[in-house]
């Protein structure tokens, strides 16, 4: 899952957060997928991870570390890291940017969404970060359409928007790797799956760290 | 404060012992059974194919089992009951002036063979007291120890199987109810404690408690032992008096306003705390000694700390400061230490540092431990090359648990990559299959990777660096719980700075596990728990530490076959600066320091015997190379040294000194005995 989620950093070079503007779309169906990456020869990088959408939210299953999820929600922009057998749950903050670059968006201005989001992770630069929308493509039997994404100073990325979804189906990295949906179905997600049961429980790991500083594990020296 | 749940104890000092006596194995031969682990194809000297070293965080012998009745025939115990300190109900006993400690008027320079004269008993023969130190005052929501509702909090973050149903209620119990840094009244007496050792349990306090810590570094741990051939008898020819702990504690730093906090200390009389095992204290660690073998005169082998103790165990040998490539140069001014007081004070150390070049007398703190050296009848060497700064206190390796080389190990304030020849080389050399688990382990690869992406790992230390990573991500934050220190690989070129090795080698909890359950454990393992289950006293617990180890029999006893080949040891990494009343036989410069319980669990060491032979982490290796035919390591590592020849009329004071056992003795490979480990 590690590489996984390297790709996914390197693919867009943005931080992806959606905006809480409700599309005028008719409402997108919800689905599954599994989401790989893989390398620029096509060899499968990583473990697979398990999505899931519905409405504006997402729940990705992955298998590092096991039994974890994270679940995300655009109109609140919450994203938590879950792991259901131990009934916890934290914040994800950084810990994935699959819940930041596989969000619903706008399908006809996804480049606006994109554009606030790189914006906020701050490597939009001085207005030279640019969204073009380039054609229309297959991609794993499905229609999309085609967007080159370019910052500033470096080879563009591109992504690819499944219309019916409003979902981004497909990002590749300037070194040709990518991560994609595959095996997508269409259909009804249970709702329990992207809530947090309320007898679950919020660690914070600022605790842990300043518990392990009172052991011998922590060895930054005092001076 | 105490709360009313101990659910692993279950198996207690009334569990019956249902022995199943096996004919002795004719040979050892190898099994020929079509298994997968290879393990069984490789020559051994002895019927054991698996040895695994299991390493808890700072006991000492005395402290864990200082109130133990040997179970098994004729047998007999050096500690503190046997020897009358204190009563069964760990109350003061008829000698227990025997460990009075004192107090030293101050010294122009470091000593560690205190002038008699200089000496006092304290006033109305009262020590300082014990401290609530650094352990938690509460239970948290956010962190151990949890509260009840929050029994699965910390399993959360770990995706090892540190967490499970063995410590998931303990995780939520222990906390003082008490201020840090104050008089620790939980301890009965607490306050006017006698100048001697002091038991904890009472109505609020036992080994499911945290307690506040105590130092434990070079130094000061060779002061407290205070040594001096003056003080030799026939009984302790080394004359270590080990009479001055928590004087040490309390006045090796300063704690008034002109110290920044990271360097007080508040330790005090800690170091004379220890359990009542035949009171159920650590109850499992009493239950395995009554079952199978103990040691009371196994040592740690380097006097202080977690990271130099672990490089001893892997190496035989101390590190040393080096420019990365195995030349030997000179670290920053900052890291080298001078214990030599402060003008003004009684004892605070100068520079309480990491390094110091023992070849050179002239050092601050180096001529009263060689001169010590010298003075012993058998004078040993001190093994100090020339223009060696030796690592003495914890340092951060200058490794990253990805493999991760630090550029600037000076400025991160970590040691630059090791040379030294470690046990892992030996065995890759003879093909031998070994690994290192340990907790949390995974985990720290993900914040190191992280570090290393956002930049850190180039420039900070490598615990601000992952700390700063577990922030940022949650998922893997447990990662700071994995011990950098204590993984004497994670120091090694030959083995981190390959990735080759580094990935077969460097292992979680959960492959140990793993291995065992599909019976492809290594030849040779050693297990190490994270910080919240290595039974550090303030930011772990004992009983923490004893669930660790059942999960790891637990996977074993499921696996008969295995089981019969393996042995598990089970150790410490030193006694956490926890006095102690054994002898102690100084080696080299560097050691050896105070007792450490070793258990020895195998189907051929049973029966509650408890072995005297004279031996310390070294003795590990050394029996993994008489197991499976290894020469010492290198010409001056310290399994070189002969096994001892013990003295019936002194049994722990060998006669051919410096010497350590190779552990062959505490086993009769011709009396088998299957038994379960725990029930």
């Amino acid at each position: 899952m590690r590489k996984i989620l390297g790709r996914g950093s390197a693919v867009l070079h943005l931080s992806v957060l959606v905006s809480a503007a409700a599309s005028a779309q008719p409402a997108p169906p919800e689905f599954s997928a599994d989401i790989v990456s893989r390398d620029a020869a096509g060899a499968q990088v990583g473990a697979i991870a398990k999505l899931r959408v519905a409405d504006r939210k997402t729940r990705i299953d992955v298998s590092d570390p096991p039994g974890g999820f994270f679940v995300s929600d655009a109109d609140s922009g919450t994203a938590l890291f879950v792991r259901s057998v131990q009934h916890i749950f934290l914040d994800a903050r950084q810990s994935t940017p699959l819940t930041r670059i596989f969000v619903r968006v706008d399908p006809l201005e996804p480049c606006r969404q994109w554009q606030a989001a790189a914006d906020l992770a701050g490597v939009a630069g001085t207005g030279d970060w640019r969204c073009e929308r380039m054609e229309r493509a297959i991609v794993n039997d499905r229609e999309t359409v085609e967007y080159r994404l370019t910052a500033p100073g470096q080879r563009p990325s591109y992504g690819w928007v499944e219309p019916t979804l409003h979902f981004p189906v497909k990002w590749q990295a300037p070194d040709g790797g990518s991560i994609a949906l595959e095996n997508i179905r269409i259909e009804a997600q249970p709702a329990g799956l992207f809530g947090i049961p309320s007898d679950y429980r919020k660690l914070d790991p600022q605790a842990l760290l300043e518990r392990i500083k009172h052991s011998d594990v922590w060895a930054e020296p005092a001076k | 404060m105490r709360m009313n749940c101990r659910n692993h104890l279950a198996w207690g000092a009334s569990a019956a012992l249902s022995f199943s006596l096996l004919a002795a194995t004719a040979g050892f031969a190898d099994d020929k059974s079509n298994d997968a682990d290879a393990a069984d194809a490789v020559k051994t000297e002895s019927p054991i194919k698996h040895v695994i070293i299991l390493i808890g965080e700072n006991r000492g012998t005395d402290h864990t089992f200082g109130v133990y009745k040997p179970k098994g025939k004729h047998q007999t115990i050096s500690n503190i009951l046997s020897k009358g300190i204190v009563n069964e109900d760990g109350t003061p006993g008829p000698n227990f002036s025997q460990a009075q400690q004192f107090a030293v008027a101050p010294q122009p320079l470091f000593y560690i063979g205190a002038p008699q004269k200089a000496k006092t008993v304290y006033t109305g023969n009262q020590m300082p007291q014990p401290n609530t130190n650094g352990a938690p005052s509460a239970q948290g929501t956010t962190g151990a120890p949890f509260t009840p509702a929050f029994l699965a909090a910390a399993a959360a973050l770990d995706p090892s199987p540190d967490f499970n149903a063995n410590t998931d209620t303990i995780l939520t119990t222990g906390f003082t109810g008490l201020a840090n840094n104050s008089l620790d009244s939980r301890i009965p007496n607490a306050g006017v404690l006698p100048n001697g050792p002091f038991v904890l349990q009472g109505p609020n306090i036992s080994d499911d408690d945290y307690t506040g810590a105590t130092t434990h570094r070079f130094y000061q741990a060779w002061q407290q032992s205070d040594c001096s051939i003056a003080n030799a008898t026939k009984a302790n020819p080394t004359g270590c008096l080990n009479d001055l702990f928590p004087f040490v504690m309390a006045t090796y730093a300063l704690n008034d306003s002109t110290v920044p906090a990271v360097q007080k200390n508040f330790s005090e009389g800690n170091s004379m705390g220890f359990y009542d095992a035949e009171q159920e204290q650590a109850s499992l660690l009493k239950t395995l000694a009554d079952r199978f073998s103990l040691s009371d005169n196994f040592h740690q082998s380097f006097q202080g700390g977690t990271g130099a103790n672990h490089f001893m165990l892997g190496t035989g040998d101390a590190a040393f400061w080096s420019d990365g490539n195995g030349n030997p140069i000179t670290p920053p001014a900052g890291q080298i230490a001078n214990p030599n007081p402060s003008a003004g004070t009684t004892n605070k150390y100068t520079a309480d540092n990491n390094f110091s070049n023992c070849s050179d007398f002239t050092q601050p703190g180096i001529a009263p431990i060689v001169g010590y050296l010298e003075a012993l009848p058998y004078r040993p060497a001190p093994n100090c090359a020339t223009a060696h700064y030796y690592m003495l206190d914890n340092t951060n390796p200058g490794f990253y648990p990805n493999g991760f080389r630090a550029p600037s190990p000076a400025a991160q304030n970590m040691i630059p990559p090791s040379p030294v020849r470690t046990i892992g080389d030996a065995l890759n050399e003879k093909s031998i299959t070994w690994a290192y688990f340990g907790g949390s382990y995974n985990d720290a690869v993900a914040l190191s990777n992280d570090a290393v992406t956002a930049g850190t790992a180039a420039t900070l230390n490598s615990s601000t660096a992952l700390g700063a990573a577990a922030l940022a991500d949650p998922a893997h934050s447990l990662g700071v719980a994995y011990c950098q220190i204590c993984n004497p690989f994670q120091y090694a070129t030959s083995i981190m700075g390959d990735p080759a090795q580094r990935t077969a080698h460097i292992k979680d909890t959960v492959d140990l596990l793993a291995d065992i359950q599909a019976d492809t454990l290594p030849s040779v393992s050693f297990g190490k728990p994270d910080g919240l289950l290595d039974g550090h006293p303030q930011s772990s617990k004992i009983d923490l530490f004893e669930a660790y180890v059942q999960q790891v029999l637990d996977a074993l006893e499921a696996h008969p076959k295995l089981k019969a080949e393996t042995v598990v040891f089970v150790t410490w990494d030193e006694a956490g600066g926890y006095w102690d009343s054994g002898f102690i036989q100084p080696i080299d410069f560097f050691g050896d320091g105070p007792r450490i319980p070793l258990l020895t669990l195998s189907e051929y060491s049973t029966g509650g015997t408890v072995n005297h032979t004279y031996a310390d982490h070294v003795s590990l290796l050394k029996f993994i190379e008489r197991n499976w035919k290894l020469k010492p390591l290198t010409d001056r590592s310290r399994d070189n040294l002969p096994n001892p020849k013990m003295r019936d009329d002194q049994p722990y004071v060998p006669r051919n000194m410096p010497a350590l056992s190779d552990l062959f003795d505490i086993f009769d490979f011709d009396h088998r005995v299957n038994q379960p480990y725990l029930q």
